[in-house]
């Protein structure tokens, strides 16, 4: 028996550099604003600065006449369009009318009225100004609790937050009148359900449509969605018959891009003495805006599936009440829901410690789901996939030196001096997700195609834009084919290019989507397998290294070889057809549930208020890592994004409906100067529900990090009898804090 | 995001600058406040002069026992000269405070002066400083002090159609020590306070304080009362807190949603006393 | 926002209610009035041209004084709405005899006066309300100071006929 040794590189697991990187950080990507076309006309939006009025009339004739202007819509002239829609069925939900432009009534600061088209974006710019509106102006309600009464045990905040993409959103529809084709490239998570759903709004038959999804400069949930600019666009389009280019400005996507969170959490939280969690109770008030979008109902369902946290508790009770108020409407932000549901649990249980005088490290070691219990079921209709949740807290807590920490605080609070350990051990629901429970279907699919010379091409359902799919998926294909990283490139992102997809959000892609990518490549190894068998004329036969090897005589054919010959067809194995590519849509049997815990160690200035973190220790358990280069990069930026809500962002609305943090002057975006050093490191517990045993890492960051920096805090002010503070956690409310308990 | 029609002129001389001015152009000295608004069309210039143009004006020298500062040296020049660094630390420092990379890489000095933004960083150094400001004319120049330069909020001594061409600073000796503190406002890198504070010591005692406050009122403004307070003392804690607490005294304080008033004055305080006590430990 | 303060105008209380309610003095003590029109009974026509900093836009609006109870107090509404936003403000005056102040001069001597305090809300919307948040406060302030300062000084001149 011949032997052959076949030396070959693998690639999951290394930390490999983003293939996409090069294109990024040297500005050559093409992102919607980048795509040029001859007759290019450019849509500009009017907005309605008042958060709740009647339209008595609105006067667009200067507009009409100014220099360059081709048009001007209001809502009177949008005949036949859809409303935007809202993707959640519930029973008794009240859903508003959506128009694409307001009519008689304005429900937000942003709420688009007009558009304006010209050959030059100056020029609709300008004309934009010259629009007469008659406003009635009415009164406002942008506080979801006002019309409420309340019962308390802990109120417990989680801010409106802005989504803040680096790019703001865009689009440009291009309508090919002679062939009934609309392209329309869209800055968004989900092509091909924006092509089904804009399609519907337009009367367009989903075939005529085309939606790209060129570079997407960043999403975080705001992309999840359908909005009236998307069909705006394309109806403008094919109203001039010309390409129409519309991009948001920052102004815009602060007061119309949707926002994130926006809760007033009520908890209790029952237990026996000894620290036993009894139960939680939940009322959750969600502030959802002027109108549903696309998600807006499910996210505070999410809070309310993710209540157990990492407990083992069978009694959970929420209620959800959505106040309709005039801002933005709230959809997915990173986390969506999660990060809310973790901030209000690991509060509570900290609060319990206290209580309880507990140290709560150790009554969330008592109450976690124990290892030998999963698959867990929860209270709420959950299956926990896996999990192991004590070790790493127990890795988090020797890393941090926990026990000297607690020495070093017993000495400072000697002197007088603030220093706050605070834990957070979350967990969350992610590669969503099973059809049944999802909206609009939570497979994903991917194609493989191996080309005549060889070289291997993707197309994935799903709509990476930043996570580094286009990285990962050929680490999974180079790994399973045996070839290079360069002799494969991934396509997203075009409903022309690509079989339908779900697209890119709740830590689905590689969970999911890489999943289908898997089984689409074992079809494949069989099939090369089966050709390679026919040109060595053997059964017995391995791939590896990119060659089919004969195990007796060690001879070989190239995967080269082989695809030509696939394509050349001169002869078939038996009940084979020509060509190598094979397409799969996977459906997941269930979540997954990744976990971890984050300590976080404050250092409290007593003058000022200010707060320093000290260390950042995340030990998150996302399943089997692909790159571990790309999971650091997913925490780092979850957790900066989680800073930014634990300390300095909040989207604020006056009494009157005006968002007054409108601007990057005011609203507090994280930069690289005000990240701590973070400690990133993970245990490993691969998920059961699919064959690459990952469980998906994009908002654990954001989901671990808010609880863990406001635990922290409290705890340094727990001396003073501090017990709760409401993010963002400003020096001010922490002086005032120090001014009136000292 | 897009700004009105505006005409754009890159002035060849101070001269050219100054006619365009006179003819009602608006000048523009790094844009780092002017752009923003007009993108978003709460300032509509119909002619903008852009005097970063002026290469000649971005010098930084010593002459006549001074440091004279070009109008258009960028917060980076001034951050980084060797010659600041030695005979005026309080202006590097400050300089260095300034919002982000970007922010300090095309801002000038002479911009953020004009502009006199209550909450920009340079004008407590200036106070401080007691810096002198030469105005250029058409026909003629003058020179006015920082407590005469800054009048209000946004608002200064610059008359319609003058141009700010330098900065005059002292250069103090080794028995001076200076110091700038300041609480950023995280979303704008403006100060929510800031406080330069500049200190002699002659055999053990303060011969001289000075201390600039920028943030907490409409204009910066010189803490007399503190300095006063300050000279003659031994600079014991107790002395210093005791001046520190005089900061803000008789001072409008303004509020917003990054700060109340009372908690702008506290910051005033706690950092007149760091700013003493880092300029005190500075003295050789 | 609340707004709230006081200052002293170097005239009786009776004059100072007068002026105050004057509208071709409003009009020149406004900052930035460029017209001030009765349109109806205690209710004006204005425009006006907001300069600051780099800001500058033309607003359109209206005055309302209501609650008048002379010479000690009435209510101030002011409405102004442009592109770059709208403005609202409504405030309580009331105007008190204040204690005699000394008028710096050689020789000194006393002379009426009065304390106007002012409280009461102002709200901007639009453009402006999103990137003025730190300067809303100040240039609150300023205006209401350049306001009664330029009062002060039309008030020392002999009444016009």
């Amino acid at each position: 028996m011949a032997t052959t040794t076949v030396k070959t590189e693998t690639f999951v697991g290394k930390r490999i550099r983003r293939r996409e990187d090069p294109r990024l950080i040297t500005g050559t990507a093409t992102y919607v604003e980048d795509v040029q076309m001859p007759g290019m006309h450019y849509a500009v939006i009017l907005r309605s600065p008042h958060a709740a009025a009647r339209i008595r009339s609105i006067d667009t004739k200067q507009a009409v006449a100014a220099p360059g202007v081709v048009c001007v819509f209001t809502g009177k002239d949008i005949k036949g369009v859809g409303a935007v829609p809202c993707g959640i069925a519930m029973p008794d939900l009240r859903v508003p009318p959506h128009t694409i432009l307001a009519t008689d009534r304005v429900y937000f600061v942003g709420h688009p009225i007009a558009v304006v088209v010209a050959r030059d974006r100056y020029l609709a710019r300008d004309a934009a100004d010259l629009i007469e509106v008659d406003y009635q102006v009415l009164p406002a309600v942008a506080d979801p609790e006002k019309a409420l009464a309340k019962v308390v045990k802990q109120r417990i905040v989680s801010q409106r937050l802005v989504p803040m993409a680096m790019e703001t959103r865009g689009v440009v529809a291009e309508w090919h009148g002679a062939d009934r084709q609309l392209n329309l490239y869209t800055s968004t998570q989900i092509p091909h359900l924006v092509r089904t759903l804009v399609a519907g709004m337009l009367g367009l038959e989903e075939n005529r449509m085309r939606v790209i999804a060129p570079e997407v400069g960043g999403g975080f949930g705001s992309k999840l969605n359908v909005y009236a600019e998307e069909a705006l666009t394309g109806y403008v389009s094919m109203k001039i018959q010309k390409p129409v280019k519309w991009i948001e400005s920052r102004r815009e996507n602060f007061t119309c891009t949707i926002h994130g969170r926006g809760h007033v959490d009520f908890y209790e939280i029952a237990a026996k003495r000894d620290g036993t969690i009894l139960g939680i109770k939940l009322k959750l008030i969600q502030d959802v805006g002027a109108y549903h979008q696309l998600l807006t109902p499910l996210i505070p369902q999410l809070s309310v599936l993710m209540m157990p946290g990492l407990y083992n508790t069978q009694n959970i009770r929420a209620d959800i009440v959505g106040v309709f108020t005039n801002c933005v409407p709230t959809d997915a932000y990173r986390g969506a829901g999660r990060p809310e549901a973790t901030h209000g649990i690991e509060r509570m249980v900290d609060m319990l410690a206290a209580e309880l005088q507990m140290d709560p490290a150790e009554i969330r070691l008592k109450n976690f789901v124990t290892k030998d219990k999963f698959p867990y079921p929860t209270a709420t209709g959950l299956v926990y996939d896996s999990g192991d949740y004590a070790t790493p807290l127990k890795k988090a807590l020797d890393l941090v030196g926990y026990h000297k920490l607690r020495q070093e605080q017993a000495d400072a609070r000697k002197q007088s001096k603030y220093m706050g350990i605070g834990i957070s051990t979350y967990g969350e629901i992610c590669a969503i997700g099973p059809s049944p429970a999802t909206p609009a279907g939570g497979w994903e699919s991917a194609t493989v195609k191996i080309e005549p010379s060889g070289k291997v091409t993707i197309m994935t359902g799903a709509c990476p834009h930043g996570q580094g799919e286009e990285t990962t998926f050929a680490q999974i294909a180079a790994d399973e084919l045996g070839v290079g990283l360069d002799d494969i490139l991934v396509l997203r992102g075009d409903t022309a290019v690509v079989q339908y997809g779900i697209g890119t959000f709740g830590s689905r892609a590689t969970a999911v989507g890489g999943s289908a990518l898997y089984y689409a490549l074992q079809d494949l190894k069989a099939k090369i397998k089966k050709f390679g068998a026919m040109l060595l004329e053997s059964e017995d036969v391995t791939l590896t290294g990119g060659k089919v090897i004969c195990n007796k005589t060690g001879n070989s054919k190239s995967l080269q070889e082989i695809a030509g010959a696939t394509y050349r067809a001169l002869k078939l194995p038996p009940n084979t057809e020509p060509g190598l590519m094979a397409t799969r849509f996977w459906e997941p049997p269930n979540f997954t549930f990744p976990f971890g815990a984050h300590i976080v160690v404050t250092d409290i200035d007593g003058e000022t208020g200010q707060i320093k973190i000290r260390r950042y220790v995340a030990v998150d358990d996302c399943g089997n890592i692909l790159n571990p280069l790309i999971v650091d990069g997913q925490v780092h930026g979850g957790v900066a994004q989680g800073l930014g809500q634990a300390l300095w962002e909040q989207a604020v609305y006056d009494d009157n409906g005006q968002l007054i943090t409108g601007e990057l002057m005011d609203y507090a975006v994280p930069r690289s100067h005000m990240m701590p050093w973070i400690e990133s490191h993970h245990t490993c517990t691969p998920s059961p529900v699919n064959p690459l045993g990952v469980k998906g890492v994009g908002e654990a960051g954001t989901i671990g990090c808010s609880p863990a920096v406001v635990n922290s805090v409290v705890d340094a002010l727990s001396p003073l009898g501090v017990r709760h503070i409401d993010m963002p956690l400003t020096p001010e409310k922490i002086w005032k804090l120090l001014a009136t308990k000292n | 995001m897009i700004a009105q029609k505006f005409e754009y002129t890159a002035p060849k001389s101070l001269d050219e600058a100054l006619h365009l001015l006179a003819s009602g152009a608006k000048p523009i000295a790094g844009g780092m406040s002017l752009i923003p608004m007009m993108k978003l069309r709460l300032a509509a210039p119909e002619h903008l002069v852009d005097l970063r143009a002026l290469k000649d004006l971005s010098y930084i020298r010593e002459a006549g026992g001074q440091l004279h500062i070009g109008a258009t040296a960028s917060h980076y020049d001034v951050e980084s000269s060797a010659l600041l660094r030695q005979k005026c630390p309080l202006l590097t420092e400050t300089a260095a405070a300034i919002g982000d990379v970007q922010v300090r890489n095309m801002g000038t000095i002479g911009g953020s002066v004009a502009h006199a933004d209550p909450a920009a960083d340079y004008p407590a150094a200036l106070q401080a400083l007691e810096a002198k400001f030469v105005l250029q004319g058409a026909k003629s120049e003058r020179v006015v002090g920082a407590t005469d330069f800054f009048v209000d909020a946004f608002t200064t001594a610059l008359e319609p159609g003058e141009i700010l061409r330098e900065v005059i600073v002292p250069i103090d000796d080794a028995r001076t020590g200076t110091s700038y503190q300041k609480m950023a406002q995280p979303a704008s890198g403006f100060a929510i306070v800031g406080v330069a504070a500049r200190v002699r010591q002659n055999a053990g005692k303060i011969s001289f304080a000075r201390l600039g406050i920028t943030g907490l009122s409409n204009r910066a403004y010189r803490a007399s009362a503190s300095e006063k307070a300050l000279e003659g003392k031994s600079s014991t804690p107790a002395d210093i807190q005791s001046a520190a607490a005089l900061v803000a005294q008789g001072i409008d304080a303004n509020s917003d949603l990054h700060a109340s008033a009372d908690y702008r004055r506290h910051l005033a305080v706690v950092h007149a006393s760091r700013a003493l006590k880092t300029a005190l430990s500075r003295i050789a | 926002m609340k707004i709230s303060g006081s200052y002293v105008l170097p005239i009786a209380p009776e004059r100072a209610y007068q002026i105050l309610q004057d509208p071709a003095i409003l009009a020149q003590a406004m900052p930035g009035c460029e017209s001030l029109e009765k349109i109806g009974p205690d209710e004006y026509g204005m425009k006006m041209k907001v300069l600051l900093a780099a800001l500058s836009g033309q607003f359109e609006g209206r005055v309302r004084i209501t609650d008048q109870s002379p010479p000690s107090s009435f209510r101030l509404i002011v409405e102004g709405s442009g592109r770059i936003g709208f403005l609202k403000g409504e405030g309580l005056l009331r105007l008190s005899p204040a204690a005699t102040i000394r008028v710096l001069s050689a020789a000194p001597s006393e002379a009426p006066s009065t304390v106007v305090s002012y409280e009461g809300d102002a709200q901007v919307g639009g453009t402006m309300a999103a990137v003025g948040q730190r300067l809303i406060d100040g240039t609150a302030k300023m205006m209401i100071k350049k306001f009664f300062d330029k009062l002060a000084s039309l008030a020392s001149l002999p009444a016009s006929p």
